[in-house]
């Protein structure tokens, strides 16, 4: 990703151990460039005491070791960062690109016609605006590191779960408010499930242990139920690009 | 030689070390030791680096059976240790001989123990730890019979009198009890909680029993906010206040999910989340407002006083040969030739 100009931001406190990093320009994209830039320059940095940097969309959570270094003069690192960023811009990285295979609606994606029920709009409708979207990465999230992506074009935000279901499979492809996610793992969880991929997705004796980054390219695209074995087992893998074809991550 | 030792009662008992910090980046939580400072000492006392795998003990008994001479050290809550039947001090090394049995039982007025072993335990590595995180999986949760392997060789510590401590350190053991003061600092969001914010410091909240490492649930009077706009996912910082229902209030602990959307109204500083990591369901919990500056203040002289102990330790250590490199007299011939 490359930047030319840094967003403002703001620096507050969050603790002994933690500073968060606003990036507040009208901009999403740009404040989104801004945070991740940060990020991979606090990263590439190794600064003693650092721990390391947890970008999402318009911020960033730097922890460190508060013996080695203080809230004060981690503060002034970062600004160091934010000024070095405006100068130079962000390395860019040549986004990658994922083919998701997702079988919707029954037992895979039991939220399915709520969803759309909700929306006011067929269940296919619902289906179509999910695959027709190419979807950024925007951040690896809770839990095991989720791929964080803006929703795609439902007329309306998708509600949360009133009552959040304790187990969501592996590969569960959901919806909520505004943003699109597939869990990595079993856990807890509040979004819509609207199908499954039977990719594997999350692998702990591989690192880094989700395939994907932020600024990487996701699209699902709808298979049959009967189909779902025969993709188990295998792990979601990036495609390989044929060369000279470029990608321009969508916002 | 390596010094194995057998799991004969689990409890509720893991092998961790001090946490995952470079999880966050990856989306997973630091998780590791609740009370960090328990953990560096009983490491410290056993003559290890601070961060190598020990085993973290949660309420309920533990025994274990040495089956080489080990050295341990067991520090965190309160509780009744016993080796080979005899009685033995908590937050001081302690000579076990082959044979003889570690017990740990009637953990009170805290909720967690830590028994380091001197040379430490073989563990599994997850991004550069052995703490177990419970989502992706991953940890050695331990079981009736299992086997832990010191990673070094201990030779046996001759106690010179007869059931006479062989250490007397002296440590400052951290307070516990049921009444709890936890340092915070105001939260980056704490403005959107309005005047209700302060209710968090008059206000005295009781620990659910729905509590865990993730984080602890506290019944109380609660702070509401007074915008309604949604906030987009963030990272969380380890310790964060936060007020997601109009039931309890939620403090993350180091099993927290590292983003999440809700404002986070304070943070309680490191030496608050050990005090946190030892609150046991039904404790009543005080919140003090403090700055960054003095929490920072407070938490390096809590760790200068690890930093002395550790001095002390390597000294009498030393005196008594534990921990040193083999002597030539002592390598093989072999090796020599």
């Amino acid at each position: 990703m490359s930047l030319s100009t840094a967003a403002p931001t703001e620096i507050y406190e969050s603790g002994d151990s933690a500073l968060r990093v606003v990036a507040i320009s009208g901009a999403s994209e740009q404040n989104w460039r801004t945070v991740h830039g940060l990020a991979a320059w606090l990263e590439s940095c190794g600064a003693e005491g650092l721990h390391g940097a947890v970008p999402t969309y318009d911020s960033v959570l730097v922890e460190f070791d508060p013996v080695l270094v203080s809230a004060r003069q981690m503060r002034a690192f970062v600004k160091l960062g934010l000024l070095e960023l405006s100068h130079a811009g962000a390395p860019a990285n040549a986004p990658r690109e994922f083919d998701v295979p997702v079988v919707y609606g029954g037992e895979y994606g039991p939220d399915l016609e709520k969803v759309a029920e909700y929306q006011g709009i067929p269940v296919d409708e619902v289906v179509r605006l999910h695959t027709e979207k190419t979807y950024t990465v925007r951040c690896l999230g809770a839990p095991a590191g989720s791929p964080m992506m803006d929703g795609p074009a439902f007329p309306k935000p998708v509600p949360r779960l009133k009552d959040p279901r304790l187990s969501v499979p592996a590969g569960a492809v959901a919806v909520a408010g505004r943003q699109a996610v597939i869990a990595p793992a079993v856990a807890p969880g509040g979004w819509c499930v609207i199908g499954q991929t039977p990719l594997s997705v999350l692998n702990i004796r591989r690192e880094p242990l989700v395939p994907y980054k932020p600024g990487d390219i996701l699209r699902f695209r709808q298979i049959p139920a009967q189909e779902f074995g025969d993709f188990v087992g295998l792990e979601l893998a990036p495609l390989e690009l044929p060369s000279g074809l470029e990608l321009e991550p969508q916002p | 030689m390596n010094g194995d030792i057998l799991i004969q009662q689990p409890g509720n008992s893991v092998v961790t070390d001090l946490g995952r910090t470079r999880g966050p980046r990856f989306g997973l939580p630091v998780n590791g030791a609740l009370d960090q400072y328990s953990a560096r000492a009983a490491n410290i006392l056993a003559g290890n680096p601070d961060n190598d795998p020990l085993v973290e003990i949660t309420a309920l008994d533990f025994r274990m059976k040495a089956t080489e001479d080990i050295l341990i050290a067991v520090t965190g809550a309160p509780l009744t240790l016993t080796v080979g039947g005899r009685p033995a001090s908590q937050w001081e090394p302690v000579s076990v001989r082959a044979g003889e049995t570690v017990s740990i039982r009637g953990i009170h007025s805290g909720l967690r123990a830590y028994l380091a072993i001197h040379g430490s335990v073989e563990a599994d590595n997850l991004l550069g730890s052995a703490a177990p995180d419970t989502v992706v999986g991953f940890g050695l949760q331990l079981r009736e019979g299992t086997t832990l392997r010191s990673r070094t060789s201990v030779g046996p510590v001759r106690q010179p009198y007869f059931d006479l401590p062989l250490f007397r350190l002296g440590l400052e053991r951290p307070s516990m009890g049921t009444d709890l003061l936890v340092d915070v600092t105001d939260g980056p969001d704490v403005a959107e909680f309005g005047e209700s914010g302060d209710l968090l410091f008059t206000s005295e909240y009781v620990v659910s029993g729905r509590s865990n490492h993730i984080g602890l649930r506290l019944g109380g009077e609660l702070p509401e906010r007074t915008s309604n706009s949604e906030v987009l996912s963030r990272g969380v910082p380890v310790g964060a206040v936060e007020v997601p229902s109009r039931e309890e209030l939620l403090v993350l602990h180091r099993g927290r999910g590292v983003t999440a959307g809700y404002p986070v109204l304070a943070v309680v500083t490191s030496t608050g989340l050990d005090v946190l990591a030892q609150a046991r369901p039904g404790d009543k919990v005080r919140f003090r407002k403090t700055t960054v500056a003095e929490a920072t203040a407070a938490h390096r002289r809590s760790r200068a006083q690890l930093e002395t102990l550790r001095e002390s330790v390597n000294t009498v250590f030393g005196l008594l040969g534990i921990g040193c490199r083999p002597q030539w007299q002592d390598l093989p011939v072999a090796a020599c030739s």
